[in-house]
């Protein structure tokens, strides 16, 4: 593997993400986990592969971004469970209602809509 | 076939904190219309697969290309459109059916409007937005 590493969110990763709040990059994490579902339910499983890949992408964006132990023992743990969601047996048997209701959290405290 | 962006070179956007984000080049608002082929060259060079894109209902405009739905929502709020008309969508070039368009962004979660998810709650809001992917975009 190379030292240099490859985003997709190349503008994001440049510094972009670091300035947003917790919530605001938790609220844009939780936008590729929903599409990693919606395509999911459509039994296309490369596309939410590339979803979940973007969500666990922006997550370690994430914890590079945050000093604060409670905070990163958060970000921390979300990217475990969603590898174990996706990727794994699901041995913390969360589920998509779970997932969704814990990132909309984060888009409503966003918008303030 | 020549495409022809008004490029929105730099876009000062307000953040929480007070500073003000100079954010990249690559945001379109479509003044022609786009081809297939010509998306999936832009997903290439972002995310493979989709391409981010804001469509505005009121004024019948779509923004595309950016990494954050937010970016293009700031984009078309400083060109006069108003919040409450705009919509997060992904499209996806690759895909040939219905598929190919994605209801789904934080910027739709907006309960004052009624609309509590990630989608486009209402039918109605959706075949709007259809029909106006379907002007831009040559498929």
């Amino acid at each position: 593997m190379g030292k240099t590493m490859s985003f997709q969110h190349k503008e994001l990763a440049s510094g972009r993400w670091a300035q947003m709040s917790l919530c605001e990059q938790m609220a844009n994490i939780g936008s590729e986990v929903s599409r990693a579902f919606n395509w999911r339910k459509k039994n296309k499983d490369d596309l939410s592969k590339e979803a979940i890949n973007r969500a666990l992408e922006l997550l370690d964006l994430t914890v590079d971004s945050q000093s604060r132990y409670s905070r990163l023992k958060e970000c921390l743990r979300v990217k475990e469970c969603l590898i174990d969601y996706f990727y794994g047996d699901n041995v913390f048997s969360s589920s998509e209602i779970l997932w969704r209701k814990y990132f909309d959290a984060f888009v409503y405290a966003t918008r303030k809509a | 076939m020549a495409m022809v962006f008004r490029i929105q070179e730099k876009v000062k956007i307000p953040c929480y904190t007070g500073i003000i984000i100079i954010l990249g080049k690559t945001m379109k608002i479509l003044d022609s219309i786009i081809t297939i082929d010509e998306l999936k060259e832009i997903a290439n060079n972002t995310f493979g697969s989709l391409i981010k894109a804001v469509v505005d209902v009121e004024k019948k405009l779509i923004a595309i290309d950016a990494e954050l739905h937010s970016d293009l929502e700031a984009l078309l709020i400083e060109n006069n459109s108003e919040q409450k008309n705009l919509w997060g969508i992904n499209l996806y070039p690759d895909i040939e059916d219905e598929d190919f368009l994605e209801f789904d962004s934080m910027i739709n979660i907006r309960p004052s409007q009624g609309n509590k998810s990630r989608g486009v709650d209402s039918p109605e809001i959706q075949k709007e937005i259809l029909d106006i992917v379907n002007k831009w975009v040559k498929r």
